[in-house]
């Protein structure tokens, strides 16, 4: 048994033991320690596989995302063109934490223009959304040494009501012809609106969104779509920092043990249908 | 750098492990806070962050008018339209309500001029019990003071005793025949609308692309689609299933035909297909719901059920692994982006 075989099985009995005894206090809602064991563990393996990439991090292949790899393209491809980029950054606020990652890849792709000298164009539904992106992409273009290519209309603000800033967005498709959109963000019935009218436009199109009803809406209309995890590996994948791949690595991890505890519920459950077991674990579970 | 770094990211990861580690904790005072006070806090700084949009919208559309940039048009109606919501909702109630205390011995003037002025279809029953104490309010609001006055003066003028009341501030955006009401059930609600019913044109041009059989994927959606839509809709129960087996015996031959070059074994298949199918109808007695699998809304309901929700919920699996592994790299300090550090 190697030193972090070890050291894994001792974390869990902790965290076994740190629940079992957080549970006798009368403060603690007890019906939540399994949900309470398992955020500490995502927690650990979390920090976990950041240190093993910081440790080695040529350890960690982060296969290929075609539709991150599309962006470089869809940049160049504007510049080519001389037209701009759209970016839609969803159409709900800040707290909502799609519209965070929708930001970070904004910052991203705000590296990508200003080293292309490509204009960019974000029109935004939330006053809050519009000062943080601005906030991205002033530090973008400030980071590749343009700051003179940064002007704060760039991201602006439109309306707050969902089919008002459908139709802005729109009309700005059909009046500016973007060589490329990008929609990155929490989107709902509008998500279709704007991509068949890039579509229209015959724009690149790349969307990314963890809202799943309109996926296949995305996926129909768009040339790439990064779909629910993609989306949020997306800032990791584009950054190459260390610690945010671990973060998809501890995602992978996890996912790995979610599968295991499906099949064991699948089991236990089975075997309690049939009276050989005499607990139901699903129950245990909560 | 302490400023714009190291005290966002301490708010960020302060408020949002009480949020996550509150969750499991028995507070009232904890649950007031994760449930409520935190969403009103977010709320009340957006209400106010609203300015900085307008004023933002307003000097982005001035220009393009002041330019005459391309579509300058839009915007002078963009900026009209602000002007004109921002007034009616913080300048103007647009909803003045008349109040009668008092009619006289004989109302039916009164009433006819109720009628005609607000449209309504009343009567003296209406007027039975009212007094000072108890006055009646005409349902109608008058959208300007000076309208309402005037009213009241003519009411005067047939003994009758009213009076104007203005509907408070605030209220005065929800209530029914107001201006600003009207404005958005009239104007804001129709072009809402409409842009809503749009997407029905896009379903039906993206689907035409969806569906499309340019290769297996898109032919397995197209052939699902249409078992879905057909087995939903009460024509789908009408067809037997058998017809769906002999279909299903002539498509697998039409496979086969790109697959095979040997015409003989493709006959000798449709043969077999289409007599087996045959002799097992002669045995069961052709009841039109029989083989299950092979009924519509059996089948429809077996694509929705199984594998369509076997999909959606692998992906649901994958995004909220995702949201809880972004959250916990913002609340612990490893993502620094949102505030622009890359």
């Amino acid at each position: 048994m190697n030193k972090q075989t070890l050291q894994n099985q001792l974390v869990l009995i902790g965290i076994v033991l740190l629940t079992l005894l957080i549970s006798r206090f009368e403060f603690f809602n007890s019906e939540r320690s399994f949900m309470f064991a398992i955020l500490l563990l995502i927690i650990y393996i979390l920090f976990q596989e950041v240190s093993n990439v910081k440790k080695n991090p040529d350890s960690i292949f982060l296969r290929t995302i075609p539709g991150l790899k599309a962006v470089e393209e869809a940049v160049g491809r504007s510049t080519e063109m001389g037209r701009p980029i759209l970016y839609v950054p969803g159409i709900m606020d800040m707290n909502e934490v799609e519209t965070v990652a929708g930001v970070i890849i904004l910052g991203h792709v705000a590296n990508m223009t200003a080293q292309y000298e490509t204009s960019l164009d974000v029109p935004v539904s939330r006053s809050i959304v519009m000062q943080a992106a601005r906030e991205a992409c002033k530090e973008s273009y400030l980071r590749q040494g343009r700051p003179e290519l940064f002007n704060d209309d760039m991201v602006h603000y439109v309306t707050d009501e969902q089919f008002a800033y459908a139709a802005g967005v729109n009309g700005i498709m059909q009046r500016s012809k973007p060589a490329a959109c990008m929609y990155m963000g929490k989107f709902y019935a509008e998500s279709l609106l704007f991509a068949e009218t890039g579509n229209g436009i015959g724009a690149i199109q790349i969307a990314g969104t963890a809202s799943q009803a309109q996926i296949p809406f995305f996926v129909t209309a768009c040339d790439y779509t990064l779909m629910g995890e993609e989306y949020f590996a997306a800032s990791a994948y584009l950054s190459e920092k260390p610690e945010l791949i671990g973060g998809v690595k501890a995602q992978d991890t996890f996912k790995i043990f979610l599968i295991f505890l499906i099949g064991l519920g699948f089991l236990a459950r089975m075997l309690f249908d049939l009276d050989i077991l005499s607990f139901n674990l699903v129950e245990l579970i909560g | 750098m302490f400023l714009r770094r190291t005290i966002p990211i301490f708010i960020v990861g302060f408020f949002g492990a009480f949020t996550l580690f509150g969750w499991f904790i028995e507070n009232e005072s904890i649950k007031a806070f994760i449930n409520d006070d935190a969403t009103q806090w977010y709320d009340i700084i957006a209400s106010f962050a609203i300015f900085l949009g307008a004023l933002n919208l307003l000097k982005l559309q001035s220009l393009k008018v002041l330019k005459r940039q391309s579509g300058w048009q839009y915007s002078l109606i963009a900026i009209l339209s602000f002007l004109y919501v921002f007034v009616i909702g913080f300048f103007m109630r647009g909803a003045f309500f008349v109040e009668i205390s008092s009619i006289p011995s004989n109302p039916d003037p009164m009433i006819n001029l109720v009628n005609e002025t607000t449209a309504l279809e009343l009567n003296s029953s209406y007027f039975v019990d009212v007094n000072n104490e108890n006055p009646f309010r005409i349902e109608v609001p008058f959208y300007t003071d000076s309208s309402a006055d005037d009213f009241v003066a003519q009411l005067a003028s047939l003994g009758v005793n009213s009076a104007v009341v203005p509907t408070p501030w605030g209220a005065h955006i929800q209530t029914s025949g107001g201006l600003f009401k009207w404005m958005f059930d009239n104007i804001f609600t129709p072009l809402s609308a409409t842009m809503f019913a749009l997407l029905a044109f896009f379903v039906a041009s993206a689907s035409y692309r969806a569906f499309k059989a340019r290769n297996f994927e898109a032919t397995l959606l197209l052939l699902a689609g249409i078992i879905i839509m057909i087995g939903r809709v009460p024509v789908g129960s009408l067809i037997s299933s058998w017809f769906v087996m002999y279909l299903t015996v002539l498509g697998v031959g039409v496979v086969l035909s790109g697959l095979v070059r040997d015409r003989r074994i493709i006959f000798g298949w449709v043969l077999f297909g289409l007599l087996f199918v045959t002799i097992l109808g002669m045995q069961m007695g052709w009841p039109i719901d029989k083989p299950t699998m092979f009924f519509l809304p059996a089948l429809q309901e077996w694509i929705y059920m199984v594998p369509n929700v076997a999909g959606a919920r692998a992906i649901m699996i994958g995004i909220g692994l995702g949201i809880i592994i972004t959250s916990l790299r913002y609340i612990f300090g490893l993502e620094k982006s949102y505030i622009g550090d890359q």
